[in-house]
């Protein structure tokens, strides 16, 4: 050992005298820079107009931001809502992506589809297709169960309905994040659990969930700012009964005129803080070190674990799952997308359909440019961001550069901007820029990029705390460079996580609204524009099947990606 | 091997990196400082520099006083000339196609569209104006928005025969009224039997509504517009307030008139208190079980206008397109598509039918005001105090 040492330090040591910028100085710093620029320039925009107005420092934002009569009401409908949600996802996305990744339950081939088709479905028809099925009115579902239970047994305007729909619609991050986790996990830590006498149940509890305890972590940070942020849900189901979220306020203040960025800026700072402490303690989890380590210099291969009597059950729960996010939210738009116009499933109904909708959608000249568009963003924008992150995730977890911590809070702020002040900063700065971006793609790209950042981050850091630094530094002791290590020994390792972030980033670029409707120009439409005009002109019928074109276009997608990322990463016997 | 690990941290150009990181943040800070101080406090300098007349606005006011015939004939040569039209619109996206094709049809002119939510086309139009980029030649939006463009000092002054031909009402200050939408209440006519839709406002406040009356959550202009005419009508500020809280109790709240009209004609609800005409419309060109004629009187009209910007890089084809959309060609297209043109023609649905136009300026004046106790209302109902 001593040997490895000192040849290790000698040859650094060495290098230091000729001081040349070392591929890994250059790429890191590189990184830290984009990352810096990124998070700060509407950081610094969203503080300024927190914090400052025409007359200089005021706090009068927070006063109008907080000072509510009902504040107390609306932090504890918000909280409710929030931890349901992500309690609800949490179980789902980890109890679906262990039963995926280790054992041998059936139909896997659904959890491909569940993993991103709620999350391609844009919120709004995600939403109104659950009101369709579950309202005590009108909706399917209890008009199916009404002989047996009775009128009204489902009611999707309670706090409850919101936990439910948008639980569901958020669990494939969870289970994106959670099946990376999973994959790179040795199994034999289990099985030797198993052999000493422990219970399955005992088993998933005292060792599975602590080996993925980052991915936890930071799956439970991600869901509770997200719904916290969460703004069609309340505002379509809570609404209705009067059940008013804290959060959704941003949403009117900034509708106003002139738009009160300052008590905007409020909300988002009162949010910024808490995902501070949040990355801050996923941190401090991450920390405690190798005990996550599970891709170690130990060669394993994930073997799925025998359900035995269990696999119907599970397989049963599969399907369930399936039927809930898939399928029903599916077919409601599928049915939705034939019809003229929308109006209870009947022998008329059925048969009036046809594919006009998706003719007129043909017709709309804009529509191929628009995908076009879309498309290069989404792959760009999930390339880019992971690409870099993959390195960030590198400086965070295991190089010793002081300062790290702040690259991993930084790349966590935008999550808490807000989309339109994310588009009026950008605009800002490009309409002053000397260099052409404003009105071209780039700024699009630019404010992609800069809204997905904490989402890449969380996929990377999370996958590379279960890489153990041993194989690492194996590489280099055997004469690796840096950069060979890097690319050789943790890129295939890192992949899994990579994959499922760059799945995750292409498919919610394609529904990014809030800050594109700001910046695009004529002739860089993105699709999600289309679908807000849709849904503007009062066309829902139009509007299912512009988001059943979506939902096909990006499954191909993301089937040829889950086959490259089979391809680089573990294998499954 | 811990140890090696950190021996090989620690040499890794550590200094260099802080510096770096530091300078970023330095950097960047003042990079932001630079571009003008504060990025977000509100617009003055715009207004100063106004002064002094740009190219365009003295085109425009050459042009305003030019003869019908002439006039026409120097704008449509020289918009062809300028060959292109930038126009920023919170049209929806089927009526601005019509009117840009239309228009395209007419003069050699290319339209380029951005278009968007009239909150989020005007900040497009402020964030552009305060770092001098001329972006758009032309704007058509809701009667708020182009009041505040008007209060910036960003609009030209139009005038001529078309504008003329706009009834008073549709008149403003520097911009001109090209289209209403109007407020009036519909209904789903599998639930509500013929004979027993509403027939006026105090209708909505019934109790037989509960649970079947829709509001929806931001319409605040149609909640001042109402409650003035009332007050006009001799109600007291208290049986104003108890008509909105009857309307309230029980309503079903909704974000949005597309999903109110939408979970209208699905049967979600039976009324709806407030939904533009023209959405209701298309729905029931769709087939769709809804209606809102016989009219509930007075309907109420939010005026959408145009405005010239005084930056405007093809001032003759923004003129030549205003001019345009107030003429019988372009107020045709508006009509085909459901919508009230603010110029009435031979076949005028709201013949005979009594209008009052939003007050605007009241709105934007005090809508802070107006929206936060229309916030009360809806929000449960509670009697809200002057």
């Amino acid at each position: 050992m001593t040997t490895v040492t000192e040849r290790l330090a000698r040859g650094k040591s060495a290098g230091r005298r000729r001081w040349v910028p070392t591929p890994k100085f250059l790429i890191s710093g590189a990184v830290a820079v984009v990352i810096g620029y990124l998070a700060i320039v509407p950081l610094y925009y969203l503080l300024w107009g927190t914090f400052f107005d025409d007359r200089g420092f005021s706090l009068d934002g927070f006063s109008r931001a907080y000072g509510n009569s009902r504040i107390g009401e609306l932090v504890t409908n918000s909280l409710w809502f929030a931890v349901g949600a992500a309690a609800l996802s949490l179980t789902i996305g980890t109890a679906l992506a262990y039963l995926n990744v280790r054992t041998d339950v059936p139909f896997k081939g659904l959890f491909f589809a569940a993993s991103i088709i709620p999350l391609i479905i844009p919120g709004i028809l995600y939403t109104v297709a659950w009101i369709l099925l579950a309202s005590p009115d009108i909706g399917l579902l209890n008009s199916l169960i009404e002989p047996v239970l009775g009128p009204g047994f489902f009611n999707v305007f309670t706090v409850w309905g919101m936990i439910w729909v948008e639980g569901l619609h958020l669990s494939p991050i969870v289970f994106l994040l959670m099946v990376a986790a999973f994959r790179s996990m040795d199994p034999s830590l289990e099985e030797s659990a198993l052999m000493s006498g422990a219970s399955r149940w005992q088993v998933f509890r005292r060792v599975t969930v602590p080996l993925v305890r980052p991915a936890i972590v930071a799956s439970i940070l991600i869901m509770v700012v997200r719904s916290l942020e969460s703004f069609e849900v309340p505002a379509l189901l809570g609404l209705q009964n009067g059940i008013y979220v804290f959060t959704s306020r941003i949403y009117f203040v900034l509708r106003t005129y002139p738009p009160d960025l300052a008590a905007a800026g409020a909300l988002a700072v009162g949010l910024l803080v808490f995902a501070m402490i949040g990355v801050a303690l996923s941190n401090l989890v991450g920390k405690s070190g190798k005990s996550f380590q599970t891709i170690t210099g130990k060669g394993f291969r994930p073997r799925p674990m025998e359900l035995g009597k269990w696999r119907p059950v599970m397989g049963g729960m599969v399907i369930l799952y399936f039927f809930f996010t898939v399928l029903a939210p599916l077919a409601v738009l599928l049915y939705t997308s034939m019809l003229g116009f929308y109006r209870a499933p009947s022998v008329e109904a059925f048969q009036s359909m046809n594919f006009d909708n998706y003719r007129e959608l043909a017709g709309m000249n804009k529509a191929v440019t628009a995908l076009k568009n879309s498309l290069i963003l989404g792959v760009g924008t999930a390339t880019l961001v992971m690409g870099i992150m993959a390195i960030a995730a590198w400086m965070v977890v295991r190089s010793k550069i002081p300062g790290r911590q702040i690259i991993d809070q930084l790349a966590f702020v935008p999550l808490v901007i807000p989309g339109l002040v994310l588009g009026l900063a950008l605009s800002f700065v490009y309409l002053r820029s000397p260099i052409p971006i404003y009105g071209t793609l780039f700024i699009l790209l630019i404010a992609y990029c800069t809204r997905y950042l904490p989402y890449g981050m969380r996929y990377a850091v999370t996958s590379m705390h279960q890489i153990s630094s041993e194989l690492e530094e194996s590489a280099q002791v055997s004469g690796a460079s840096w950069w060979q290590t890097f690319r050789r020994v943790l890129l295939p390792l890192l992949s899994p996580g990579l994959v499922a972030g760059w799945i995750y980033i292409l498919v919610v670029s394609f529904r990014e609204l809030s800050s594109s409707i700001l910046l695009y120009s004529p002739g860089n439409e993105v699709l999600s524009i289309l679908i807000f005009e849709q849904f503007e002109n009062g066309q829902f019928t139009v509007l299912s099947a512009l988001g059943v074109v979506m939902v096909l276009t990006l499954v191909i997608l993301v089937a040829i990606a889950y086959k490259l990322g089979a391809k680089v990463g573990l294998r499954e016997d | 091997m811990t140890d090696c690990k950190n021996r090989v941290g620690r040499r890794t150009g550590v200094p260099a990196l802080r510096l770096k990181g530091t300078g970023l943040l330095l950097g960047t800070a003042l990079l932001l400082a630079g571009c003008g101080g504060s990025p977000t406090a509100s617009n003055t300098d715009a207004k100063s520099t106004s002064n002094a007349p740009t190219a365009a606005e003295k085109f425009f006011t050459k042009t305003n006083k030019t003869p019908d015939d002439a006039r026409r004939d120097a704008l449509v040569k020289q918009a062809e000339a300028e060959g292109q039209l930038d126009l920023y619109t919170s049209m929806t996206s089927d009526v601005a196609d019509a009117v840009t094709k239309a228009f395209s049809d007419a003069f050699k002119v290319d339209v380029n569209v951005y278009r968007a939510s009239s909150e989020t086309v005007l900040q497009r139009i402020l964030q552009e104006q305060k770092a001098r980029f001329q972006g758009n030649d032309v704007v058509e939006s809701n009667a708020t928005e182009m009041f505040a463009l008007q209060t910036e000092g960003y609009l030209a002054a139009y005038s001529g025969t078309r504008r003329d031909e706009v009834s008073e009402a549709g008149h403003f200050d520097r911009w001109t009224a090209t289209r209403y939408n109007l407020f009036a209440p519909s209904w789903n006519t599998k639930k509500v039997k013929k004979g027993e839709e509403p027939k006026s406002w105090e209708d909505l406040a019934d109790p037989k509504w509960d649970g079947q009356l829709s509001m929806e959550v931001a319409d605040s202009d149609w909640y001042l517009t109402l409650y003035k005419y009332w007050e006009k009508q001799g109600k007291s500020k208290d049986e104003i307030n108890k008509l909105f809280a009857d309307m309230a109790k029980g309503a079903k709240i909704v974000k949005g008139h597309t999903v109110q009209g939408e979970l209208m004609s699905a049967g979600q609800f039976a009324v709806t208190a407030s939904n533009y005409s023209y959405l209701v419309e298309r729905l029931k060109a769709t087939g769709a079980p809804v209606a809102y004629e016989p009219f509930v009187e007075p309907v109420i009209a939010r005026p959408n206008g145009l405005g010239l910007m005084k930056t405007a890089k093809h001032p003759a084809a923004a003129m030549l397109f205003a001019d345009w959309l107030l003429s019988e060609d372009g107020q045709k297209i508006l009509t085909d598509l459901g919508l009230t043109p603010s110029i009435a023609g031979a076949n005028d649905p709201l013949a005979g039918v009594d209008v009052i136009p939003v007050d605007v300026k009241e709105l934007l004046n005090n809508g802070k005001v107006w929206s936060d106790r229309y916030d009360k209302v809806v929000s449960g109902g509670e009697v809200v105090d002057q």
